[in-house]
């Protein structure tokens, strides 16, 4: 009877699991994981410098018209434009358009980004947008200039982004 | 026979077990954490603590490319200090004689190794560009010319995730 009583006993026993090589092993690799996990995610923009490039001599259909969009970033504010061979110019010209900085010397990205969207609008082939920005701009707004030409709402506007100085 | 009793009524030592369950799953939580940013990552970039990068939407990875580095006082092409920067002025980067500037030399021999290193024209003419985004596009513009004239064309704008 009483050895019976006595086996139950070891049986409800609880196991102790030794748990302090697992935390010796977690507390080496926290550290190392630590040193070389890297908190800030670096993202790229892909853009290029204006080319020489030989001149094409197709005809393109007009669903296949292509604007070039130029963006001027001046001191006092943001100036508009578009090129194109196939296009009539007094068309080019109404999208030409000079938005102010904001009394807080901000640049209207919102207005820039409308503006934009409205050329997207009239000529979807369009992918190409040169940003003209003067010596004093910084490199922040050129970067915030690009993110609003390239995208808008989750629509892909000009993913062509050429980076251009003034010439003359 | 004083002793014997004091000696059986003083209670047994008993050593203290610590409860490390609770530890261990914050541990875990915290290596699962690390392990999956470290997998998510392509190449660790190590860039001067000075410099802040512009924050952007982009989504794109940059590639293993060559780095070019900007920060306020100088001009790194990858590891190595090309020249030094004063009150936005590259120094030994002159508009005219773009040709004997340090920066253009190396790039031009850069370019000359992975053209006949075999690493394929698409990957050597193009730039991974880290600058600071305080810098004025005065400086930018130096450096983005003198890469270009020296055959780099095409650059990838490094900027942090928003």
């Amino acid at each position: 009877m009483k050895n019976s009583l006595r086996s139950r006993k070891k049986v409800s026993e609880e196991i102790d699991l030794d748990m302090v090589p697992i935390m010796n092993m977690f507390l080496v690799l926290i550290p190392f994981l630590l040193m070389s996990a890297s908190f800030f995610h670096l993202r790229a923009i892909n853009t290029s410098v204006p080319v020489l490039a030989q001149g094409s001599s197709l005809q393109e259909e007009k669903s296949d018209i292509k604007l070039t969009v130029i963006v001027e970033l001046e001191e006092k504010g943001i100036h508009l434009s578009a090129i194109s061979d196939e296009v009539d110019s007094s068309v080019i010209d109404s999208f030409e358009e000079q938005v102010a900085v904001t009394d807080s010397d901000e640049y209207p990205m919102d207005a820039l980004s409308t503006s934009l969207r409205r050329i997207k609008a009239q000529y979807p082939a369009s992918d190409t947008l040169i940003i003209i920005p003067e010596s004093n701009v910084i490199y922040d707004t050129i970067i915030r200039t690009m993110d609003v030409a390239r995208s808008s709402d989750e629509s892909e506007l000009f993913p062509n982004v050429v980076l251009s100085g003034k010439v003359g | 026979m004083a002793l014997g009793r004091s000696r059986r009524n003083r209670t047994q030592f008993i050593p203290p077990k610590l409860q490390i369950t609770s530890m261990m799953d914050m541990f875990t939580i915290i290596l699962i954490f690390l392990l999956f940013s470290f997998s998510n990552d392509i190449q660790a970039i190590k860039i001067d603590k000075d410099i802040q990068l512009p924050k952007s939407s982009a989504q794109t990875d940059y590639s293993d490319t060559l780095r070019l580095v900007v920060s306020q006082d100088k001009l790194w092409l990858g590891d190595e200090i090309v020249d030094r920067i004063e009150d936005g002025k590259i120094i030994g980067l002159s508009q005219i004689n773009v040709q004997d500037s340090n920066l253009y030399q190396k790039l031009c021999t850069y370019r000359e190794k992975t053209l006949h290193g075999g690493k394929g024209e698409a990957k050597s003419n193009q730039i991974l560009f880290l600058c600071d985004r305080r810098l004025s596009f005065r400086t930018i513009n130096n450096v983005i010319k003198t890469a270009s004239m020296a055959g780099f064309p095409n650059f990838q704008f490094g900027v942090l995730k928003q």
